[in-house]
């Protein structure tokens, strides 16, 4: 195959995988915002805390499975205080301080981890082999596949639990109609509590399986929020698998367009492809439509 | 209404307060960026800086006109980001009372910054920005007298190092990589301005950009590799550094990262591992406690901040080197006024012994027509490092009297 | 608690006063703090404030989270820049700045504000982003990462010293204030306000959404412009990466902190985030900042404690923020470095404590204080009257048909009203009545079939087309205008006339009283009363009432028809969904019966009561009723 192909297979290759991780801390939108119609805009800060608290299990010697889960429990505790400290009261009063009250506890988060963790970038131990995996000429990396799995198996055991136990069903009740759902016994208030803290555990893993690819840092955070808020909006917030295919999407796009344009306009063709979707399909591309009701 | 104008009256009152002057101390400001991207650099700057200041003041404080008076330290958080770097600036030059200043990490607040100092003639001592436009944007304008000293090895030396330890290698062929940063492009010309003088010896075959915070560099070594680069020139900071070793390894790219001294920055080599082996920068300085002059500065600086490792060992040696030399000119100046300490700044008389050199008058009286004059470091004071098993170590041990020699410049 | 003072001014008069007093106090400011740094402060304020006035267009006005303000205050300043490189002079390096800001900004704005809530917030963020990287990957054009030196123009061959220079920057504050409060107080700022709180009633009441979110955008863009224009000549170097996530995050804060919808929120929100970092760094003051914000937020527990209720959420989180700043104030090792959490903490604060910014918790405490004179309302003028004659049927749908997924929600409907007609529309729940007048009103397009409007047909699926054409509707669930008062509801609705004729329609449906109270403080009755005068207020040539008796109480009822009743005979037509039975046979010269989506029976009160397919409808299928066909009569709901 022609040498140049090989070069864009790679990238587009490379790029996808990391879309995935963009698709699992949009999951983490998703989650949320079907139980309460808010999301987290300081979700980065949860998946770098994550990895952190991560880093910090496994340097007491525990091994990598445990220190994972060590961080999801400890994700699953910020979100779910996320929710009480930042959201709730704004949904109550039915206004948009959510929005800002999330911006704000991530910023708190961002300068605790900097003086509790240091501003350093640090390498995510992982048990995974080193050196690449060669695949028709592409290279592949064991921590990349590894979020690929990561991601897909998160995603689907969550899918798996909102349909098959009581827990998920009350949750999807409480997304579909809060006061049908408490008319029937359902606490949408805890419904949406667990929304949140399944949606910090997200992020939590997501910063475990990112990390050894990506190190983690302080800086690490806002990037990550934004991508992966495009990709949940772009396949719309409602979209379930779907954020799957918008994040490999944009992640390949941006590989590609730096590839082909030149680094510094690696993001560009991506953002004018998003606000054109937007612009075509405000529901997301995966979305259902919105219909309008007075 | 009138509510909002008392709490707004209080907040400007509170905001532009001044310290109240104390007759027996000499005030110092130290600034950089304490949180984001570029902190480990301030910090370490800052904590360097910090030790030299304390250690001064145990012994009583600086001898000034016969007079002990101790040093009061203002610090200052840029954030690495410009208007803010700017505002600092002029809420350090109008406190009245600073006598100098040191610091700065981002290229960006010099030039953004620095003209606030000169117009009220107070001293600074640029460390550790290393942009060649810190400084040449005075001799640009033709200023005549110039306050601001550099205590960095600046650009230019830095990257006729590098272009020179690549020709040494034997290299024809070489790509530049750079950060999208005001930093990462200044290295670029600065090394593209060495390759040029050059006439032909070394060939630029691809030139790359990344963005800071990107983490997959695969894209921009691909196209190095297809050009046949036989080693890469590199311009940037830790994390992405880190991020292109990272890259190297997956494509099985092997070859050498020749690039500014923060390759030697520990989160450059804490995280790219093995991968960041046999990386080259130049070097004021180096974490080795067998050079037996840096020995007690590092011991010193071990026990101060309770690490093991400085986060960046050039920056706090540069930073301790230069409060010691502050200090010494204030000595010499017998006072605090800026006028005086920058004229014994350009006409240091005793040799100051610091962590990286003994230092022998290393400024001069400001020429606009030569930068050197207020540019501390010279080609001769520095030395390769090379990236080994998680530290720095000389790439050439025969260098090693340079940086344990006694006669810096 | 206090006795409210009577000063005797109206409260638009008081405003002034006390905006000019500031202007006043802030232009001799550099003579009692001298020092460059002050003035550097204040300049910095300035520009903030226009930047922020221009923020809050979107994000208080039009209630849209705007992320790309930083992006377009950049653009303006590097189009200055680019401007006074190129040798313009001072005023045209300005304009230049707008035009760089505007230009760009309205056209995002076409796209972007087809969308609402995260979707917009996301386009225009993405927006922002891009244009950080235009403008660092123009080397050529912009300098790049380098970033772009220039030296300030003289203005007129006046050479501005820092003080000059702070002294314009105040001018063009004052002006950009005072142009933005009678904008945005104006019949166009009361419209955009009108389409956050409804924009689909801002539609169908021929308000139109699209036109003022454009141009609420673009003078929101072109403050960006202005600002940035003056960003530019105050500093002299410029770096793309300075006008990215970062200082939006700190922007929107400022908004948000300071107060939305209001010129002095901007303003508040402005000094904040241009002093409180430098506040900041300086320990002393900075503890006692926070000691004394501590106090402040431990009083409205008290007072929850001394009547023994227990402190809400809103109260005691404040105080929680407090406290921990405080602690990190006094005991971490490093204050400087934990400044970004602190400050975190102080806005966490403020935003929950003070969900109307600082600028209105002291408005609202002045309001407490002090009585205005109330602004004088004009006598009302006019009433009910039609539209003038036409020779067309007012409305004439034609096999009107739209389903929802699989649901034929509306089926092959064929009706038409005439001229001076009550036709009441009945039919069990879902049965597609609402969905009915959404397809007339326009707020859907149908699938197949026609609408026409006394002689026109508006485009399918346009409210702003149907309402031109004639068409006015209220809402079964209530759309107010709640931001709005009474008076203003009617006055952003009429299609001419001044305030006087308002208070005419109002005075029509007995809200005279109501005129200065805000929608959010009128009762649920009478806003279903408001919702009927706005409607007739657009001179309708049909009147599409829905459900307009829901929830109302006896007596607001009986209100009701006679409202109806006159409206009936001043001539103008009236299409009327309702389940109460006695309103719909006092009122209504027809009834049309949906079921399932199809018209099952057309014809008088009487004639419906007894249709066998209409007790169907109601009673379900039963062959028992079906045979005594003709002596039921149904209880109509």
């Amino acid at each position: 195959m022609d040498a140049t192909y090989i070069a864009l297979a790679q990238m587009a290759v490379g790029g996808g995988l990391m879309g995935m991780a963009y698709a699992l801390v949009a999951y983490g939108f998703q989650l949320t915002y079907a139980a309460g119609k808010a999301v987290n805009f300081g979700q980065g800060e949860l998946v770098m805390l994550g990895a952190f608290a991560g880093i910090s299990l496994a340097g007491t010697g525990l091994p990598y499975w445990v220190s994972v889960l060590g961080a999801m429990v400890a994700g699953a505790a910020l979100g779910w205080l996320v929710e009480r400290v930042a959201v709730r009261l704004a949904l109550k009063q039915h206004n948009e301080g959510w929005i800002l009250l999330t911006i704000i506890v991530g910023l708190f988060a961002l300068s605790s981890v900097e003086n509790i963790w240091g501003r350093e970038d640090r390498a995510f131990p992982a048990p995974w082999p080193t050196g690449a995996l060669d695949i028709f000429g592409i290279s592949v990396t064991w921590p990349e596949l590894a979020i690929a799995a990561g991601a897909l198996g998160i995603m689907t055991l969550v899918e798996l639990a909102k349909r098959y136990t009581m827990a998920g069903i009350a949750v999807q009740a409480v997304s579909a109609d809060p006061e049908a759902a408490e008319l029937c016994g359902v606490r949408s208030r805890s419904a949406i509590s667990l929304s949140w803290a399944v949606s910090g555990a997200a992020a939590a893993f997501a910063g475990t399986v990112l990390g050894p690819v990506t190190t983690v840092g302080p800086t690490m955070a806002a990037a990550l929020t934004l991508k992966a808020f495009s990709v949940a909006v772009v396949a719309g917030l409602d979209s379930g698998f779907g954020l799957l295919i918008a994040g490999i999407a944009l992640g390949a796009a941006e590989n590609l367009s730096g590839y082909v344009l030149g680094s510094g306009w690696r993001e560009a063709p991506g953002l004018i492809l998003l606000i054109l979707a937007l612009a075509i399909r405000p529901q997301g591309v995966f979305g259902k439509k919105i219909i309008r009701k007075v | 209404m009138n509510a909002s104008r008392s709490i707004l009256a209080f907040l400007l009152a509170t905001s532009f307060s001044t310290v109240v002057t104390a007759a027996d101390v000499v005030k110092i400001a130290i600034t950089g960026p304490f949180s984001g991207g570029s902190a480990p650099m301030g910090v370490s700057m800052r904590d360097g800086a910090k030790l030299a200041i304390s250690q001064i003041n145990q012994n009583g404080g600086i001898n000034v006109g016969g007079k002990k008076m101790k040093i009061e330290l203002i610090e200052r958080d840029d954030e690495g980001k410009n208007d803010r770097g700017a505002l600092v600036a002029q809420e350090i030059s109008s406190m009245g009372d600073i006598s100098a200043v040191i610091g700065t990490v981002n290229t960006g607040i010099a030039v953004m910054g620095d003209k606030y100092y000169v117009e009220k003639g107070i001293v600074k001592i640029i460390t550790p920005a290393a942009g060649s436009a810190s400084m040449t944007q005075w001799s640009k304008a033709g200023t005549k007298d110039l306050p601001i000293f550099r205590f960095a090895s600046h650009d230019g030396i830095q990257a006729q190092m590098v272009v020179e330890k690549a020709l040494k290698l034997g290299f024809t062929n070489v790509a530049i990589v750079h950060d999208a940063t005001n930093y990462g492009v200044s290295g670029r010309d600065d090394l593209i301005e060495q390759i040029n003088r050059q006439r032909g010896k070394l060939k630029v075959v691809s030139v790359e950009k990344f963005a800071i915070g990107d983490k997959d560099m695969t894209g921009q070594l691909m196209k190095a590799k297809s050009a046949g680069a036989q080693a890469i020139l590199i311009w940037g900071i830790g994390p992405e550094l880190a991020a292109v070793a990272a890259g190297k390894e997956k494509l099985g790219f092997k070859v050498p990262m020749i690039g500014g001294w923060t390759l030697s920055m520990s989160n450059f080599i804490d995280t790219a591992g093995a991968a960041g082996n046999g990386a080259l920068m130049p070097q004021t300085f180096i974490e080795d406690e067998s050079i037996a002059r840096a020995k007690p500065f590092i011991q010193a600086y071990h026990k101060a901040y309770g690490v093991t490792r400085i986060p960046s060992p050039v920056s706090a040696a540069q930073g301790y080197d230069a409060a010691l030399l502050l200090a010494e000119a204030i000595h010499e100046a017998g006072s605090t006024t800026p006028s005086k300490i920058k004229f014994s700044l350009e006409n240091l008389k005793v040799t100051v012994k610091g962590a990286i050199a003994d230092w022998k008058k290393p400024w001069s009286t400001w020429n606009p027509s030569n930068v050197e004059s207020h540019e501390a470091f010279r080609r001769a004071t520095t030395v390769m490092g090379k990236v080994q098993n998680g530290r720095v170590v000389l790439a050439d041990p025969s260098e090693k009297f340079v940086l344990a020699g006694t006669t810096a410049k | 608690m206090f006795a409210r003072v009577s000063i005797g001014l109206r409260e638009t008069t008081a405003e002034r006063i006390v905006r000019i007093a500031l202007f006043v106090g802030l232009a001799a400011l550099p003579a009692l703090w001298q020092g460059q740094y002050a003035l550097g402060l204040l300049t910095l304020m300035a520009v903030y404030a226009i930047l922020l006035i221009g923020l809050d267009a979107t994000v208080g006005y039009l209630g849209q989270v705007n992320l790309a303000q930083a992006a377009l205050f950049g653009l303006g300043a590097y189009g200055t820049a680019l401007a006074v490189q190129a040798g313009v002079s001072f005023p045209l390096a300005l304009l230049a700045g707008i035009i760089a800001a505007l230009l760009p900004g309205a056209a995002l704005a076409l796209p972007a504000l087809r969308l609402e809530g995260p979707q917009f917030a996301l386009s225009t963020l993405s927006f922002a982003t891009l244009s950080v990287i235009v403008l660092n990957e123009s080397e050529s054009i912009t300098n790049g990462a380098l970033g772009l030196s220039i030296v300030r123009p003289s203005l007129f061959t006046v050479e501005l010293d820092a003080r000059g220079y702070y002294w314009l920057c105040l001018l063009v504050l004052f002006v950009a204030w005072w142009v933005s409060q009678i904008l945005l107080k104006s019949r166009f700022g009361l419209s955009i306000e009108a389409l956050r709180d409804s924009p689909t009633a801002a539609d169908a009441l021929g308000i139109g959404t699209l036109r003022h979110k454009v141009l609420a955008f673009a003078w929101g863009s072109a403050l960006a412009g202005l600002a940035g224009a003056l960003h530019a000549l105050n500093f002299g170097y410029l770096q793309p990466a300075a006008f990215g996530y970062d200082l939006m995050v700190m922007l929107l804060l400022g908004v948000v902190f300071g107060g939305r919808r209001s010129q002095w929120g901007a303003f508040v929100g402005a000094a904040v985030v241009a002093m409180l970092p430098n506040l900041l760094s300086n320990r002393t003051l900075f503890s006692s900042f926070v000691s004394f914000g501590c106090i402040v937020t431990l009083f409205p527990i008290f007072r929850a404690l001394i009547s023994r209720r227990i402190p809400q959420f809103a109260v005691t989180a404040p105080a929680a923020a407090m406290a921990l700043a405080l602690a990190l104030s006094l005991f971490a090792p490093n204050v400087e470095e934990w400044r970004k959490g602190i400050f975190a903490l102080f806005l966490f604060a403020a935003v929950v404590g003070l969900p109307d910014g600082l600028a209105g918790a002291i408005a609202s405490m002045v309001h407490r204080l002090i009585r205005f004179t109330p602004d004088p309302l004009p006598p009302a003028s006019g009433g009910i009257r039609s539209a003038g004659i036409s020779v067309a049927l007012p409305l004439h749908v034609m096999k009107l048909s739209k389903s929802f997924g699989g649901v034929r929600a509306v089926d092959n409907i064929t009706l038409d009203i005439g001229q001076d007609e009550v036709l009441g529309l009945i039919g069990p729940n879902g049965s597609g009545k609402t969905t009915f007048i959404n397809l007339v009103s326009g707020l859907y397009a149908p699938d197949s079939g026609t609408v026409e409007i006394a002689g026109t047909r508006p485009v399918p699926g346009s409210l702003m087309s149907a309402c031109s054409a004639g068409a006015a509707r209220t809402f079964q669930n209530l759309q107010s205008f709640s931001g709005l008062t009474a008076l203003e509801s009617i006055v952003v609705c009429q299609r001419d006339g001044g305030k006087s004729e308002a208070m005419g329609w109002l005075r029509a449906v007995g809200l005279e009283e109501k005129a200065r109270q805000r929608c959010s403080e009128i009762s649920y009755g009478d806003l279903r009363f408001l919702e009927i005068a706005r409607a007739i207020a657009t001179r309708p040539r049909i009147l599409m009432l829905d459900e307009p008796a829901a929830g109302m109480s006896k007596p607001d009822i009986e209100r009701l028809v006679a409202l109806v009743a006159s409206i009936k005979r001043a001539g103008l037509p009236i299409l009327l969904i309702e389940h109460h039975q006695d309103v719909v046979a006092e009122l209504c010269d027809r009834v049309a019966v949906m079921d399932g989506g199809r018209l099952i029976a057309l014809g008088t009160s009487d004639q419906i009561r007894r249709d066998p397919k209409v007790i169907e409808a109601y009673l379900g299928s039963d062959d028992e009723e079906a045979n005594v066909e003709g002596e039921t009569e149904v209880q109509l709901c």
